[in-house]
């Protein structure tokens, strides 16, 4: 693992999103507990640690998809280039187009491909004309690397595509719409190895351009992914920075344990 | 890790035989299977033996016996002018006509060779009170045929009619003052000349009710129109206020106790029964609002009230049918809650919608209680309305409601138009249930 990491550069990079003093409640659930990180412009950040330690929920919080959770209550200051994003003058809408999302579960829409992708550019309004808009589809969908196998076949249900295929017709739905932070929430829990890779190639090439935040139950991947990982546990964010240093010198015994599969 | 556990481990008989318990368990299914099969058969046979009665008692209703004359149009009793002045042709009452059909069978009489055989009295009795309504509705609408020999069909008299089908019976008929065996008869010799004929009767299902004195001109057309514009007024207003509700309640009302007594109140609406809504309707929009009563804008008021709950318990199933994932790829794109509820959670419900809908306007349609108490029973529909205004606002019957007053009605006659009423609102429903699964297929198609 240690020779992986060697070839990775990080390159330091500006802040894009920083979180102070955040909590998080489900009604009387404490989910989140006084969590401070600064993740970085251009960087893939990963989020791990036990099952039901907050780690979705933090990432909810980013782009605020916890606003539609009515018992969920989030305290302290996410702040996306210096703007606080829990400020009452922001919709949740617009930020919404800047910070993407892909979810645990392949969720694309019960319309075609092309639908898929376009939906997003049509109502921010991305496109000027029809061409336009093909060439949004398209970019993203090669973005996406799916282009190749669904290009004959952009008017196909994009619900009919494999698990894998839908993942990554996610990941472009997500990409059309221009954010400039990418959140995704085990990505590749429902997928083969073979998606697996796909699917982590392309968040390596995102990387290029956007600010990626990928939650993970794989250390491998989070390995494999990640420059930056941060350790959930029970609600507190134990440690935080390389991840080349998380994974062969943890400070912290609890990050340990869980590295080495004493905890979990 | 060498010797096993002490205690020794099960072993399992041969799998070539069953053993007792699983015999027990097979037989236990064998009988579950044959009860379900048994009860399925159960309601097979009732919807059969219904089915069976509706058809064999209601078809009767759909044939009547008609009567061929061939009439002549005399000038001097229709036009005494000569110069086809509609409003002059006017003046001629029904009365006036009388004396061209008594004129027109006594010659059918004389041609067929059977003078002497039958009293004029007795030939006019043949045929339907309504005939020289008939003969006059031509010939104002006709007149240029005045003066001419013009052949008609006229509807034969409701126990003519009876007899052809076999209601009516030379015994049954001793306490009978309407009709007389001579009168038969005479009706046999018609039937061997081929004048007396049983023919479909499409004006049973375009037509107006009528009197209790001519069931045999009795037709369910005006009352269809009557339920039409009811199930006009229930689909414009309960669909949308429906939907509307219920997107509201399960996409952006938040859970606290006020949509929970709501909730509660609308399953409650559910199961009211429709002659509440009925007495509602009067005491509001009759009493307080003074909106006509028999109207089908009042029915239709009524029928909404009955059908909303049904629409939005329907339409909510639907949309919490819809995975929230949809949900949440909408909005993770950045779409707001509204666009994210109407782009993709309302067509992926619609099917379900549209057969709430449907299914809440069938009920609707068959609905007569509440009707019996805004009025729109007893009336007799006679005058089919003649545009929008008049079909919501003008005294109307719906057809349950005609069903019901022909059921109440003493002549066996209107019974058996009963029955085909039944057969035609059947029909309604039938072809209401079809559309619902056609257009539920269609929806369905694009996923
Ligand atoms: N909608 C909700 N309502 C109430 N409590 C919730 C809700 N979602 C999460 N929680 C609670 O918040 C805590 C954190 O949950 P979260 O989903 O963030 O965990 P996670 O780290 O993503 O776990 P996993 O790895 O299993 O996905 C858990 O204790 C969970 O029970
Ligand atoms: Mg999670």
């Amino acid at each position: 693992m240690k020779d992986l990491m060697a070839e990775r550069t990080v390159d330091t990079q500006k802040l894009k999103i920083s979180a102070r003093n955040v909590q998080v409640y489900y009604g009387d659930t404490h989910a989140i507990k006084d969590v401070n990180v600064d993740i970085e412009d251009k960087t893939v950040t990963a989020f791990i640690g036990p099952s039901g330690c907050g780690k979705s929920t933090f990432l909810r919080c980013i782009n605020r998809m916890n606003d539609t959770i009515d018992v969920c209550r989030v305290q302290g200051d996410i702040m996306i280039d210096g703007e606080d994003i829990y400020d009452k003058r922001v919709d949740p809408v617009q930020l919404r187009a800047k910070v993407g999302m892909v979810f645990q579960k392949p969720n694309p829409f019960p319309k075609s491909i092309y639908d898929n992708v376009a939906y997003g550019p049509r109502i921010h309004g991305l496109a000027k004309n029809k061409a336009d808009l093909d060439d949004i589809v398209e970019r993203a969908l090669r973005r996406g690397a799916i282009w190749n196998e669904v290009k004959d076949r952009l008017d196909a249900p994009g619900t009919g595509l494999s698990g894998g295929q839908q993942q990554r017709l996610c990941i472009a739905r997500a990409v059309a719409t221009e954010p400039e932070v990418l959140l995704m929430d085990e990505p590749c829990s429902a997928l083969d190895p073979i998606a697996t890779a796909q699917v982590e190639e392309l968040i390596d090439e995102l990387r290029q351009n956007y600010s990626v935040v990928i939650v993970t139950h794989s250390m491998q991947q989070a390995a494999r992914v990640s420059q930056k990982t941060a350790f959930f546990h029970l609600g507190n964010l134990v440690e935080y920075g390389e991840t080349g240093t998380i994974f062969t010198n943890p400070t912290d015994p609890r990050t340990e344990s869980y590295i080495t599969g004493r905890i979990g | 890790m060498t010797d096993m556990t002490s205690d020794t481990p099960h072993v399992h008989g041969t799998l070539l035989q069953a053993d007792a318990r699983t015999r027990k368990r097979n037989a236990a299914e064998t009988r579950f299977k044959f009860y379900g099969i048994l009860a399925i058969a159960v309601g097979l046979l009732m919807l059969v033996i219904l089915l069976f009665n509706i058809v064999s008692r209601g078809t009767g209703a759909f044939t009547q016996t008609f009567v061929t004359l061939d009439v002549a149009l005399v000038e001097d009793k229709l036009d005494k002018s000569g110069n086809r002045n509609i409003e002059e042709m006017k003046k001629v009452s029904t009365f006036g006509y009388a004396p061209l059909l008594k004129a027109a069978m006594t010659d059918m009489v004389e041609k067929t060779g059977m003078e002497g055989q039958i009293s004029a009295a007795d030939m006019a009795g043949i045929l339907s009170k309504g005939a020289p309504a008939q003969l006059r509705d031509y010939v104002l609408a006709n007149p240029d045929k005045v003066g001419q020999q013009v052949s008609f069909n006229f509807l034969a008299s409701s126990r003519v009619d009876g007899y052809m089908k076999g209601r009516v019976s030379r015994e049954s008929i001793a306490n009978d003052k309407s009709i007389s065996a001579e009168q038969l008869d005479f009706v046999d010799k018609l039937i061997e000349q081929g004048i007396l004929k049983k023919k479909f009767n499409l004006s049973f299902i375009t037509g107006a009710d009528a009197s209790d004195a001519r069931p045999e001109a009795a037709g369910m057309g005006v009352a269809m129109l009557g339920s039409f514009f009811m199930m006009l007024v229930v689909l414009v207003l309960a669909l949308p206020i429906g939907v509307a509700a219920s997107i509201y309640l399960e996409e952006f009302a938040p859970k606290n106790w006020i949509t929970d007594i709501i909730e509660v109140n609308i399953s409650n609406l559910a199961a009211v029964p429709s002659i509440v809504f009925g007495i509602l309707g009067l005491a509001v929009f009759i009493n307080y609002m003074h909106l006509p009563t028999s109207a089908p804008l009042v029915g239709g008021l009524v029928l909404t009230l009955m059908t909303l709950p049904t629409i939005i318990i329907s339409t909510r199933a639907s949309l919490k049918a819809v995975p929230p994932s949809i949900r949440d790829a909408a909005l993770g794109v950045g779409a707001s809650k509204m666009q994210s509820v109407f782009h993709h959670v309302l067509p992926l419900a619609a099917p379900g919608i549209l057969t709430g809908t449907i299914i809440g306007l069938a009920q609707a349609l068959g609905e007569t209680a509440p009707l019996l108490l805004i009025g729109m029973v007893g009336f007799i529909a006679s005058n089919p309305p003649d545009g929008i205004a008049s079909g919501l606002l003008a005294p109307n019957s719906a057809m349950p409601a005609q069903i019901y007053e022909w059921a109440k009605r003493a002549d066996p006659a209107f019974y058996e138009r009963a029955w085909g009423g039944i057969i035609i609102l059947l029909v309604f429903l039938l072809a209401m249930n079809t559309i619902a699964v056609i257009l539920r297929r269609r929806f369905e198609r694009r996923w």
